[in-house]
């Protein structure tokens, strides 16, 4: 528990510090260009891909569950369009991955002072995969996951 | 671009569809093209940023995107897109 405090408050020093930074635009492009080139596994749900894509984007992949609200189809008919929702009462950063793709990172969102967290958005899925939210909240990281099953790729074109 | 912006409660939700064809590595070898697609979404209210997104290729074609933020009704908001190869498109749109 000790350890656990003090790395919530080196988390919070941390983003006080980055505050005034975060008030400009942040393309998570240009600041973490590696972090969308990790692969995910051939098989199915194995979530290997992911989870070195969480620890690429924030950091580490301890997470908790909680926090999030995610929605997305038990089956997607059609793996080009596959829409995915969450909702958090608040956040200062989300990420969407999926285990499908190729790669593993779909999207970052960083969460402006006037943003509330509900968001959503539609992907592409090549086949039947896991979709993993992890938010960032006080420090903590919070993370959601859904399999959805595609029963028509959305990669092939 | 088509952007649908309501307020309510000091709460504006935001509807907004992205022309653009989002072709993934894979799509764009099988097609024999360059690969290009969205990797920058911003949504400005009086210059201050209220939505921010980096974003892949797994984006789906022409993307749809929902979002909030506190704000009110009068209000213009510009949404913003840059993709892989520099191209940007910006609309406004007012708030209901």
């Amino acid at each position: 528990m000790q350890r656990r405090k003090f790395l919530g408050l080196g988390f919070g020093v941390a983003a006080l510090s980055l505050a005034p930074i975060s008030a400009v635009a942040k393309n998570y492009r240009k600041e973490l260009p590696n972090a969308w080139k990790i692969k995910n596994k051939e098989a199915e749900n194995d979530l290997t891909g992911t989870n070195e894509a969480i620890k690429a984007v924030f950091g580490n992949d301890k997470t908790e569950d909680g926090q999030i609200k995610l929605k997305a189809p038990d089956i997607a008919e059609n793996g080009a369009v596959v829409p995915v929702s969450f909702k958090l009462e608040k956040a200062s950063k989300v990420a969407l991955f999926q285990s499908a793709n190729p790669e593993a990172l779909v999207a970052v969102w960083d969460i402006p002072e006037a943003g509330i967290p509900d968001y959503g958005v539609r992907i592409k899925m090549a086949k039947t995969g896991t979709i993993t939210v992890v938010a960032e909240v006080d420090g903590k990281l919070y993370r959601a996951s859904k399999v959805v099953k595609v029963t028509a790729g959305g990669c092939g074109g | 671009m088509r952007i649908k912006a309501k307020a309510k409660d000091g709460v504006v939700s935001v509807k907004a569809g992205l022309k653009h064809e989002m072709l993934s590595y894979d799509q764009a070898k099988k097609k024999g093209k360059e690969a290009n697609f969205i990797v920058y979404i911003e949504a400005k209210v009086d210059g201050k940023p209220v939505y921010e997104a980096s974003t892949s290729q797994f984006l789906s074609k022409n993307p749809f995107i929902k979002f909030k933020f506190k704000g009110e009704a009068g209000k213009e908001l510009e949404l913003s897109w840059i993709d892989l190869k520099g191209n940007t498109k910006s609309k406004k749109a007012k708030i209901k």
